[in-house]
């Protein structure tokens, strides 16, 4: 049976302070060598939502239409500029889902700076990640239960709780956030993933909830594959992990 | 569509550079015994291990590495790894039990025991390792660059594993494995992207070593990402195990 296999959570931007590649054509060899389908991309870092999201949509997705699927930001720090960005970023620049990175921006995932970016997502349905943490990369911006309210004010949209809030601790929380809500899914990639963690954050959320993401270009896409396809649950789960589940999250699996 | 293996194995034999085997203090952790590491090795497909004690690395070195030896009685496929704290421990005795046990690596936790990785304090420990041609591992966040390049700029007959290093420490780390060549890089949390080819561009394949970090990480990651690099064979090869016999000295 194939596989098809949807990478989550990917980067662009050549991030000087790591060293790392800006080059989607590079991107499209590593994930050809991981066996990733398609990626969705997004350009969080940049100090201007709207040059990023132009990044997103010009360099990555209008190059390699089959292989990426952008993704939009938008800073809490410009609220009056989110929501006409959210509006070019979706109905012109045609991304197809929202990151949110908290901690970047060192405002917490519950600051009401951000209730109009997720009013406006919810009104259409719009898959929202974010950054999630607890433990050994806490910051406290991003603690999982923290989704808790938000995912139960904001119904009509899905959460995806990024790196699964990062170490044991968080893991726990995240999977605590995942059984209250079923709109709340997990992502995968982290640097601090025991071994079974995979196994842990499937029994715990269920094999419908959990999404594989590599976060590339700081951790390679073939490294992340293989957390998933080692771990000890079933090739079924390992499938809806891979991919399944994220072409029901973005709407691809008509 | 998806070209992944999902029941994946090494392809070939495999020795883990990098396990620690035992309970720690501060948590619970996921796989804390013997059979456990086995039946974990056995699902990825890996021989044998280096494994040390997390007990010994954290608190004490004198129990910690008694328990290990304990603990691996009897189980060839784990080949044990003595942690040492130079600053409060006798080099004779020590030096006594690796002997006797047929010891061949050592590893120096200089940030949670306290001391400055200077040739004042482990100067004759080194000297010792070199003469014996036993290697040591140090984890990179336990000691700092400039340190790290001058002990092994000093002791160039010492071979030297970085373990543990992660994309954070990428933008030094290349330049100080090309800079300092008795060194080698143990590369469990070498995951960021491209890794593995750009190691290969700077300093080949003979000072790369697997290891994946178990239990705090998942034995099978980089172990799948190096099988999926284009590597040689012989390189596949020396990079999972023939670079850590040769270092070992059990070639």
């Amino acid at each position: 049976m194939e596989t098809p296999v949807i990478d989550f959570h990917t980067h662009s931007g050549r991030w000087g302070n790591t060293a790392v590649f800006d080059d989607p054509k590079r991107y499209v060899e590593i994930m050809d060598a991981a066996g990733v389908d398609r990626a969705n991309i997004n350009c969080i870092f940049h100090s201007d939502a709207s040059k990023g999201n132009n990044i997103v949509a010009e360099r990555f997705v209008s190059q390699y239409p089959d292989r990426f699927i952008g993704v939009a930001f938008v800073t809490p720090h410009y609220p009056e500029e989110a929501i006409p960005e959210l509006e070019r970023a979706f109905n012109t620049l045609n991304l197809r889902s929202l990151k949110v990175y908290p901690t970047y921006y060192g405002k917490p995932i519950d600051d009401p700076g951000y209730f109009p970016i997720f009013e406006w997502c919810n009104d259409r349905g719009i898959t929202l990640m974010s950054h999630s943490s607890h433990g050994p990369a806490d910051d406290g911006l991003t603690i999982p239960t923290s989704f808790i309210p938000l995912a139960q004010k904001y119904t009509n949209m899905n959460w995806v709780l990024a790196h699964s809030g990062n170490g044991r601790p968080g893991q726990e929380l995240a999977v605590e956030a995942a059984q209250a809500c079923p709109n709340i899914y997990l992502e995968t990639c982290s640097s601090f993933a025991d071994h079974k963690t995979i196994d842990f954050l499937v029994e715990g959320a269920g094999e419908d909830r959990v999404l594989f993401g590599s976060d590339m270009p700081l951790m390679d896409a073939r490294a992340m594959v293989g957390r998933i396809v080692t771990s000890g649950i079933s090739d079924q789960a390992k499938r809806k992990v891979l991919g399944l589940n994220a072409l029901k999250v973005l709407g691809l699996d008509d | 569509m998806g070209n992944v293996d999902l029941n994946f194995k090494s392809a070939v034999p495999t020795f883990d550079a990098n396990v620690a085997l035992g309970r720690r203090h501060d948590r619970r952790v996921v796989v804390s015994t013997t059979e456990g590491l086995i039946e974990a090795m056995d699902g990825s497909g890996i021989e044998r291990a280096v494994v040390y004690s997390p007990y010994a690395a954290h608190f004490d070195t004198v129990e910690g590495n008694e328990q290990l030896l304990d603990m691996i009685k009897g189980q060839p496929r784990l080949v044990p790894q003595l942690v040492a704290n130079p600053a409060v421990e006798d080099l004779d005795t020590f030096a006594a039990q690796v002997e006797s046990l047929g010891v061949r690596s050592i590893r120096f936790h200089p940030d949670e025991h306290k001391y400055p990785l200077r040739d004042w304090v482990v100067g004759s420990w080194l000297e010792w390792m070199e003469s014996e041609g036993i290697p040591l591992w140090i984890p990179v966040a336990e000691t700092d660059p400039v340190t790290l390049h001058d002990i092994a700029a000093g002791h160039p007959g010492l071979s030297i594993v970085l373990t543990e290093t992660h994309y954070s420490q990428v933008p030094w780390a290349i330049p100080f494995l090309k800079s300092v060549s008795n060194t080698s890089v143990e590369v469990s949390r070498w995951v960021i992207a491209d890794g593995v080819q750009r190691l290969m561009g700077a300093i080949g394949a003979e000072r790369i070593l697997f290891g994946s970090r178990f239990p705090d990480s998942s034995m099978g990651n980089q172990l799948y990402n190096l099988h999926r690099n284009d590597l040689s064979d012989n390189n596949l090869a020396a990079i999972c195990a023939g670079n850590l016999d040769r270092l070992l000295g059990l070639e």
